[in-house]
């Protein structure tokens, strides 16, 4: 197992690196001039010239980099052009708020995924099967800010149930609750449905397997042949699917924290890109990019500890 | 029964997650669009910077909503000698910063010094008048003394920028003051700021000193204020109609009509707002040099139908470079404004020479009629450029449109690769506004025409200058004359100050002090 984890981490030094190249020339690419955002925008073309001469946005691309990757390499981010703040600080505060949310998304959505899945595959053409099916495509087609803005319209506006500005406060408080209640909602349903169509696929598979043939042999209740020969079994793929889709959720993040004004890291990284504030959108880059290692990182090591013959390969 | 109590237990949490919480009764959450880059009076120029440190903080002295009366501040009176150059400020007694230190004349300097300084690097420390020095006489009394009279002052001294700081307090936190904290003299104090997200701020349960032509001079009749940053305008907008927000400024003018008509949600507008949009001309450059030109283009913009139909009759068309409601405006020009008159200005243009091309663009000695316009990109520019440049391809002109980022445009606006550009700003006077782009030593920025006139020049001077109003605004009238005869610029809208707040609290009072509708915010109350 330990070596498991030595080689996911080692692999995962490239893509770091490929990570923060592409971040750092696409943030050199990108429009705008981030002495002029230090400068201000009254600030005569002089004083601008003597700022990108300080910064060192003059030297060659490479130098800059190797500059950042110095910087980088003791941990130092920077400081927001914007508001001047340790990028660390501004990344820290972030951060909080997003784990939150993924978790206030995924502690729903996982469990009804599961069981959407798995009664569709019980009742395995009925309405029921149908229903589920077509709210899983709904949910897998629909763009999130389009959920989004239709929960706003009916659980926010209409019925007036749930707020949807802010994040007014940690999750353990009742308001934390009330406000994450709306991004996490839709953030969730747009991973039921993968969720539930893999795990209708992986129960009907097994399903058919001899083992369950013979629990049923053995006349065990359909429940208990369901629940801990045919789930249990058919949860391993499931589980290598919510790794993939709890990394893409951290896009559909960007979106829903922008939309419900939630002080997360993908508003953060929005907020910094459209204000040209390049350390800042790099450090975010560099954040969002961790996560996603991570996520697959511990995805990888659930594969090895639930199927052993992963490990032996 | 234990799946029975279960599920009881879920829908009891679930009510109670979606009951409301009980907000404190004299709490209000205002939405804003944007955040501001720090909270530092004399370091930032944005209006979102203004708009709470107008709350957190004072100036010497306060402008009136009909944004024309200077009234008392920090000051409670003042004297200005007889040959405009020494203004004498006696301050209220028994004024405290938020951490119950007392405020002193020393602070007055200090701040206003600050203000100047060429360490802090301000970009208007112009507004400060030519400063020979600033002097505290004892420890109720600064004498604010000028190289040169600066007719302005009074009203520069109400804007954010002379917000009066604790030295202490900027020492403390270095470069992050006006960041990590803010220790104001203002009705509200700093709690906490999450920069692009919201800042807090509580009553200052001492203040008295207010400006007097508020009705309650303090303290503050709300405990505390969240400034939310909702950057979407829908959310904005069903935010307040939900009452999730209370108050805000920044209506999308789309949604106007809607709130309007909202029973729990009044809305009021002041058209005193001072906030002008309009197009320059590069007067020097081909093919926009020809004045014929340029008056052209000005009759051919139909300012109505774009104040009509882009923002749905929610600004007011404007003629003139400012707004003709400011205190020093020329009411003799009112009737040489250009108004929009298609026929005239293909008149005008055949006259002049410039004949149309097989494209139906006009030509005159090689040299075509379609000017390059920078402007900042974005919906709002997007749509005024585009609507002038559907105007003007009736008369024969093929207006090229060139957007750019915010953090770029500013840079390329320094140029003078460019005819044209779109602008909009915030102002107080005429002579404000003339002194700002109309100099000639403010050629390349913000003097962005390349209008260079001697006469213009000693006639900015005598105005700012002068020490009795008629001089002054004689001056300032003339060169009021100059520029809108040579059509340097194609006047759009004025915005008007528009708030919605709930209909629960007292009728708000627009105030337009560089655009903070707020302003100290010590009226805003919830009604019995």
């Amino acid at each position: 197992m330990i070596e498991t984890i030595v080689n996911r981490l080692l692999l995962s030094i490239p893509v770091l690196l490929g990570v923060l190249i592409l971040g750092f020339v696409l943030v050199q690419v990108a429009p705008g001039d981030p002495a002029r955002v230090l400068a201000g925008p009254m600030a005569p073309p002089e004083v601008v010239a003597t700022i990108r001469e300080r910064m060192g946005l003059d030297d060659p691309i490479v130098v800059q980099f190797m500059r950042y990757m110095g910087r980088l390499m003791q941990g130092d981010l920077g400081r927001s052009l914007i508001s001047n703040k340790t990028v660390i600080s501004e990344l820290g505060a972030a951060i909080g708020p997003t784990v939150e949310l993924m978790f206030a998304c995924l502690i729903w959505s996982i469990p009804a995924g599961i069981a959407m899945g798995t009664l569709a595959a019980v009742w395995r053409g009925s309405l029921v099967d149908r229903v589920i099916m077509a709210f899983s495509v709904a949910g897998v087609s629909l763009p999130i800010f389009f959920i989004c803005l239709v929960l706003i319209q009916y659980l926010g506006v209409k019925w007036q149930l749930l707020p949807f500005i802010g994040r007014g406060g940690p999750l353990w408080t009742v308001d934390g609750l009330r406000h994450i209640a709306l991004p996490a909602l839709s953030l969730g349903l747009i991973f039921i449905g993968p969720v539930a169509r893999m795990t209708r696929s992986s129960v009907l598979e097994v399903l058919r397997l001899d083992h369950v043939r013979t629990a049923r042999a053995k006349g065990l209740s359909e429940r208990a042949v369901i629940l801990r020969h045919g789930l249990r079994n058919a949860l391993i793929p499931v589980i290598t699917l919510i790794g993939l889709q709890a990394g893409y959720l951290l896009g559909g993040a960007v979106v829903t924290e922008t939309i419900f004004s939630y002080p997360g890291i993908g508003r953060l990284a929005v907020g910094a890109i459209l204000s040209a504030d390049f350390p800042l959108t790099q450090g975010a880059i560099l954040v969002l990019a961790l996560a996603f290692i991570l996520i697959n990182m511990i995805v990888d090591i659930l594969y090895a500890l639930l199927d052993p013959r992963v490990q032996k390969k | 029964m234990t799946c029975n109590r279960s599920l009881i237990g879920a829908l009891v949490a679930s009510t109670a997650l979606m009951l409301p919480t009980l907000a404190a009764a004299q709490e209000i959450t205002i939405v804003r669009e944007v955040d501001s880059n720090n909270y530092d009076p004399q370091r930032s120029v944005a209006r979102a910077a203004a708009e709470a440190l107008f709350m957190m903080g004072d100036t010497l002295v306060s402008l009136e909503p009909d944004m024309q009366t200077v009234s008392d501040g920090l000051a409670h009176s003042w004297e200005v000698s007889d040959d405009g150059l020494v203004y004498t400020f006696h301050l209220k007694e028994g004024v405290s910063f938020c951490d119950g230190k007392p405020m002193t004349a020393d602070d007055v300097v200090f701040s206003l010094k600050r203000w100047i300084d060429p360490a802090t690097a301000s970009p208007v420390a112009w507004r400060a008048g030519d400063v020979e020095d600033i002097v505290a006489i004892d420890e109720l009394t600064v004498e604010y003394r000028l190289n040169a009279p600066f007719s302005e002052l009074l009203y520069q001294l109400t804007q954010s920028f002379g917000t009066i700081v604790d030295r202490d307090n900027v020492e403390a936190l270095g470069e992050d003051f006006g960041i990590a904290g803010f220790n104001g003299t203002g009705p509200f104090c700093w709690v906490s700021w999450a920069p692009r997200d919201q800042l807090v701020m509580e009553r200052n349960p001492n203040y008295t000193w207010g400006p007097s032509f508020y009705e309650n001079q303090g303290p503050a009749h709300l405990e505390r204020i969240v400034w939310q940053v909702v950057p979407e305008a829908s959310t904005r907008t069903v935010a307040v109609l939900t009452g999730q927000s209370d108050i805000t400024q920044y209506v999308p003018h789309i949604a106007v009509a809607q709130l309007m008509d909202a029973p729990n949600v009044e809305v009021v507008r002041s058209d005193e707002a001072f906030w002008t949009y309009f197009m320059g001309f590069k007067i020097d450059k081909d093919p926009v040099a020809d004045p014929v030109v340029r008056a052209a283009m000005n009759l051919a913009v139909d300012q109505e139908a774009i104040a009509e139909d882009l923002f749905f009759g929610m600004v007011e068309p404007a003629f003139s470079y400012v707004s003709q409601a400011v205190v020093d405006w020329d009411p003799g020009l009112d009737d040489r404004l250009l108004r929009h008159d298609v026929d005239e200005a293909n008149r005008m243009l055949d006259e002049a020479g410039w004949e149309r091309g097989a494209d139906g663009v006009r030509v005159r000695d090689g040299v075509r009629l379609a000017p390059t316009a920078y402007i900042f990109a974005g919906s709002t520019w997007g749509g005024i450029a585009e609507a002038v440049q559907a105007d003007l391809l009736k008369i024969g002109v093929a207006m090229e449109i060139e957007a750019f980022d915010a953090t770029v445009a500013w840079g390329k606006l320094a140029t003078q690769e460019f005819d044209m550009f779109g602008m909009s700003f915030p102002y107080i006077t005429a002579g404000e506004t003339l002194n700002l782009y109309f100099r000639s030593q403010n050629v390349p920025t913000p003097n962005r025409m390349n209008w260079i006139d001697e006469r213009t020049d000693e006639l900015l001077r005598t105005g700012m200058a002068a020490t009795d109003q008629e001089a002054q605004f004689a001056a300032y009238h003339e060169v009021l004359g100059k520029v809108h005869d040579a059509a340097v610029w194609i006047p759009i809208f004025h915005e008007p100050m528009i708030i919605a707040y709930r209909a629960d609290m007292a009728p708000v009072v627009p105030h337009n002090n560089y655009g903070a509708g707020l302003y100290k915010g010590l009226d805003l109350r919830f009604l019995d």
